[in-house]
This record gives C-alpha cells, structure tokens and sequence, in this order.
C-alpha cells in the first residue's frame, strides 16, 4: 500500500510538467486570439501599400508552395533510395548522418549559405527564387524521414506481386510501394510547409522586402512576407508587438492548420492502413 | 585488393547504365551530402578574411567595433552559451518527465491527443514565439524583478525552454517507447510496481536516448535566431546575472547582416561566427547520433 502511494505521488508529480506544457500551448493561443478584433475580411485582402496584409499572405503561400514543390520530389527520391535500394554500407550511413546534420543546421546559417550561393554566387539576388531553394533545404529532411517511414511500413508482398509479374524494380516501387505510402508522403510534405510557413531566419537575406508594389511578377524578384514584416517592424522598426498583432495572428493559424491536417492525416491513416494490423 | 576495388566500381558504372532511375534516386539520396559540403565550403569561404586576420581572437576577442576593425565575438559566445545554459536547465526536467509520463504513465487514448499538442508546440514559428515573449514575457518580468526593461537572458531562456522541449519529449519518448515490452512485462511479472519498473528497466535502457535528445535540444537551442534576438535585448557584453540583456551570435548575425557592406571586414566576420554556429551544431548533432545508435546496439 505503502509503495502505491509512492508510486502516485511519483506519478503525480510528472504529470505537472506535462500539464505546463498544455498550459503553455492553451497560453500562447488564447493571448493570439485576444487579437482576433484585429482581423477582417478587408485587412486579408487590402495591399499592403494600403495599410493591409494581402501580398504579405500571397508572398508566404508563394514561398512555402515553391520549397515544397522542390523538395517534396528530392525527398521522395531520396527515401526511396534509402529504404529500396541503398546498400548497408558506409557510404548509405553518411548519408543518414548528412540528412540528420541538415536537419540541426540553424537556420540563420541555411539563411547565410543561402544568400552567398542562392542570392550571389547563382545570381538570383534578393528573389523568391532564393527563397524557395533556401526553404527547400529545410523541408527536405523532413520529407525525407517522413517518406522514409511511409515507404518502410508497406509490406514487400505488395512488391513482390509487382515484381512476379515482370515489372522492374523501379516500376515496381513506382507502381506499388508509392502509391500505398502516398498518403504518408504527402503528410511529410505539409509538415516540411508547417515548418517553413513561418521561418524568418532563412528568408532574411536571401527573398524578402519590406514593401513591394504588388505581387512578384516573376521568380528573380524580392517578395512580401508575414513572418519577415513582423519581424522587422518589431526589431528594425521598434513598433509595440500589438501594431503587427493582425499580421502574428494571421500566421500562427496558417502553421497550425497545416500542423493540425497533417497530424490528424497521420492518425488517420496509421489507423486506415489495414496491413499494419 | 586493387582488382577487387577496381571490380566494384566497374560493375557500380554498369549497374549505373541498365538502371538509369537508379541513378537519379542515387543522386537525390546524395543530395544532403552535397548541401552540407557547399554549406561549410560558402560560408567558409565568406569568413575566410575574417579569420585570417583575427583567428581566434573572433572567438575569443572582447570588442566587437566597426571603427576600429576590432571584432572580437566573445560576448556573443558568452550571451549564447547562457541563455543556452538557461534555457536547458528548465527544459530537460520539463522534456524528460513529459517524454516518460506520455509514453509510460498516460492512459493510450491520451497519448496521441497530448503528443500532438506538444508537436504543435514545436511547429509555432519562432517570430510568434518572440512575440509572445514580448507581448508577456518581458512585462512579467520587468515588473517581478522591478526592472527598468524586462529583455533579458532569463526572458530569452523561458521563451527558449519553450521551444526546446518539444525536441526533448520528441526524440526521448520515441526511445522509451521502443523499450521492449517483454522487459517491462519481465519486471512486473517479479512482483516491481510500474515505477520501479520505469526506474530499474526503461530509463536505464533508453539513457542513451535521453541523453541524445537533450544534445538535440541544446543544437537547437544555441542555433535559435529570431525569437532570443527579439526578447534577449541584445547588449553585447558579459553580464554576471540572468537579469541583464544579452546577444547571442545567431541574433547578431541576423541583426548586423543587413548594414554590413558585402566583402567588408564585418561581413566576413559575421560568416565566421556563422562558421563557429555550423561547426558547433555539426559536432552536436553527429555526436547525438552516434549516441543514439550505440545505445540502440547496447539495449
């Protein structure tokens, strides 16, 4: 009896942190949404030259759809190498090692190397281009673990039945293996955006303004973003926080609907995929 | 021993040719590798300058001037390495007790819904992070510490501990989980209650992990730019108390970058401590991995 009621009291007490971490989440969502008055229809879609925060919206979906676009095919390619064809080698162990090193490079330093490669030494200056390419380092380790894990889980005997059939391996993989880890890898995918939708550090040199007029015409020119204007009208600018309340807000729940779909895709399909059961 | 070299990379360049998909999987795969190899490389060679001049006085050098061309960044490795320090003293109980009671102790309908939560704590951007230290943070503590401005080493460790610890549960309960449960059923079965069973089977086990996680932890800790840069005050000196300002080298690369004229002695300087950042993180990490792996190997 005695070592129960130690046992709860053990139980008890870590348990409290657990419950700071709930509260600090339930914390930090109730004091944005104390600036949900700051929000309308008509802030979402004036210009920004107009005091509004349309191409700073635009200018973010632009730079995370881009990264995306890039790194969700190298990611895919890259897992699919890892778990179908790579050798138990050395070599496939540096490369486990490399994407894990990528994955804990700061991202002020992806920011720099993007700037003196992306911005200078490719020549695509202060561009949505840049940024892209910059971003795109930062949602590929995530897609490729991501990828790594939807592509492990489908059994072989899918394969295999593609392979006795005279497909190739390739065709095979292609054919199968992918199609059944398609939902898998396009969590991966979202995740990688819920990541980057909101990054500053990366895309501080290398792609965005202050103020441009209008949407980006092309890719080589500079583009808008939330996560930049906050920051920079904060720091630079010295305004109070509750001057960019509206554009915080507007950010915090892009990366959480992006976060929330891709975690309840994962749940539900962990729980669809009948094989694993 | 050449014959059996040479044999290997032939019949890899014939293997190359039936199988050109192959190849750009192969490619795809090297990718990091690559990134990683130009990353060190750039940077390297933008801080090249900088380094010859002042070796390790840009660690280790006390007076970060630009009129004088004197850059030392001693504050800033000291600012870092504090709120660091800081930073992980709150998160690593915090993490580490999160990670068992989630993975040990809760209910299974409730890991799920409570490990989400904590993702989606990992996934708020750090410029809302730095905001809601603003917004909260900095006026709390200004008014408990009677201070004249809040921004301090111990706002930039809160809001940091914040977003340490999801890395912390993440990676630690992802090794407790795997703890076989034979083990744990071995334990119980001999009479342990739960908790001598996570003191004496699981924790001893999955150390290693655990210990793996907080260097992750600590990676992204010291590389975090934008929320520190936003409540830390950034004053660069060596301060003897958590209740005065501090820059961090990540911070103050982020906020000198702009103003410093491109090939300036400061902008190689600023490369260079990005230098120390990336070489820092790289032997953190590989660190981590290697610790991950030998206590796979050992449980």
């Amino acid at each position: 009896m005695g070592s129960q009621t130690k046992e709860r009291i053990f139980f008890f007490a870590l348990g409290v942190p657990v419950v700071i971490c709930l509260l600090a989440f339930f914390w930090i969502a109730a004091t944005l949404f104390t600036g949900v008055g700051t929000l309308n229809l008509e802030f979402l879609t004036t210009s920004a030259l107009q005091g509004g925060a349309f191409e700073m919206i635009v200018g973010t979906i632009y730079l995370f759809l881009g990264a995306a676009a890039i790194a969700g095919p190298i990611g895919v390619f890259a897992a699919i190498y890892l778990v179908e064809y790579a050798p138990s080698g050395k070599f496939t162990r540096i490369i486990d090692q490399a994407i894990n090193n990528l994955a804990g490079v700061p991202s002020i330093i992806i920011g720099l190397f993007g700037y003196t490669f992306f911005s200078r030494q490719l020549g695509f200056g202060i561009s949505l281009m840049a940024g892209w390419l910059t971003l795109a380092l930062m949602i590929l380790p995530i897609v490729i673990r991501g990828s790594e894990e939807a592509i492990r889980i489908v059994p072989t005997s899918f394969k295999q039945a593609a392979l006795a059939l005279g497909a190739t391996k390739w065709k095979s993989i292609s054919l199968t293996t992918l199609i059944a880890a398609a939902p898998g890898i396009v969590t991966s995918v979202i995740l990688g955006i819920a990541r980057v939708a909101g990054e500053t550090a990366a895309i501080l040199f290398t792609s965005c303004v202050i103020i441009t007029r209008g949407l980006p015409a092309s890719p080589l020119e500079p583009v808008m973003a939330l996560s930049f204007n906050m920051y920079v009208q904060i720091v630079a600018r010295g305004e109070p926080p509750e001057n960019v309340f509206g554009i915080a807000l507007i950010l915090f729940f892009i990366v959480v609907i992006f976060s929330l779909v891709a975690i309840i895709l994962r749940v539900y399909y962990r729980r669809k995929q009948p094989w694993l059961h | 021993m050449s014959n059996k070299w040479l044999n290997k990379i032939s019949s890899f360049f014939v293997s190359l040719k039936s199988q050109p998909m192959e190849i750009v999987l192969f490619l795809c795969a090297s990718f990091s590798i690559i990134i990683l190899f130009l990353m060190l490389f750039f940077v390297a060679r933008e801080g090249a300058v900088a380094f010859s001049r002042f070796g390790s006085d840009l660690l280790f050098g006390m007076r970060w001037n630009l009129e004088t061309n004197l850059f030392g960044g001693f504050p800033l490795l000291y600012g870092s390495i504090m709120v660091t320090f800081g930073a992980l003293l709150i998160a690593i109980p915090i993490g580490v007790c999160t990670a068992i009671f989630v993975s040990e102790v809760l209910p299974f309908y409730l890991r799920d819904p409570i490990k989400s939560i904590i993702e989606l704590l990992a996934s708020i951007p750090s410029v809302i992070y730095g905001f809601i230290g603003l917004l909260l943070v900095v006026p709390f503590i200004s008014s408990v510490f009677g201070l004249v401005s809040g921004q301090t080493a111990l706002t930039a460790s809160l809001i940091l501990s914040l977003m340490t610890i999801p890395t912390i549960v993440s990676v630690s309960g992802e090794i407790i989980s795997a703890v076989p449960k034979e083990y744990k059923e071995a334990s119980l079965g001999l009479g342990a209650t739960k908790w001598e069973t996570i003191k004496t089977v699981v924790l001893p086990i999955s150390k290693s992990g655990i210990l793996a996680s907080i260097m992750l932890g600590f990676g992204r800790a010291i590389g975090e730019t934008i929320a520190v840069s936003m409540v830390a005050g950034n004053q660069a000196h060596t301060p003897s108390s958590y209740l005065e300002a501090v820059y961090t080298i990540p911070s103050f690369i982020a906020t000198h970058m702009g103003e410093s004229a491109v090939g300036s002695l400061e902008y190689s300087a600023l490369f260079g401590l990005g230098l120390i950042l990336l070489i820092i993180t790289f032997i953190v990490n590989t660190l981590a991995d290697i610790v991950v792996k030998r206590g796979v190997q050992h449980g």
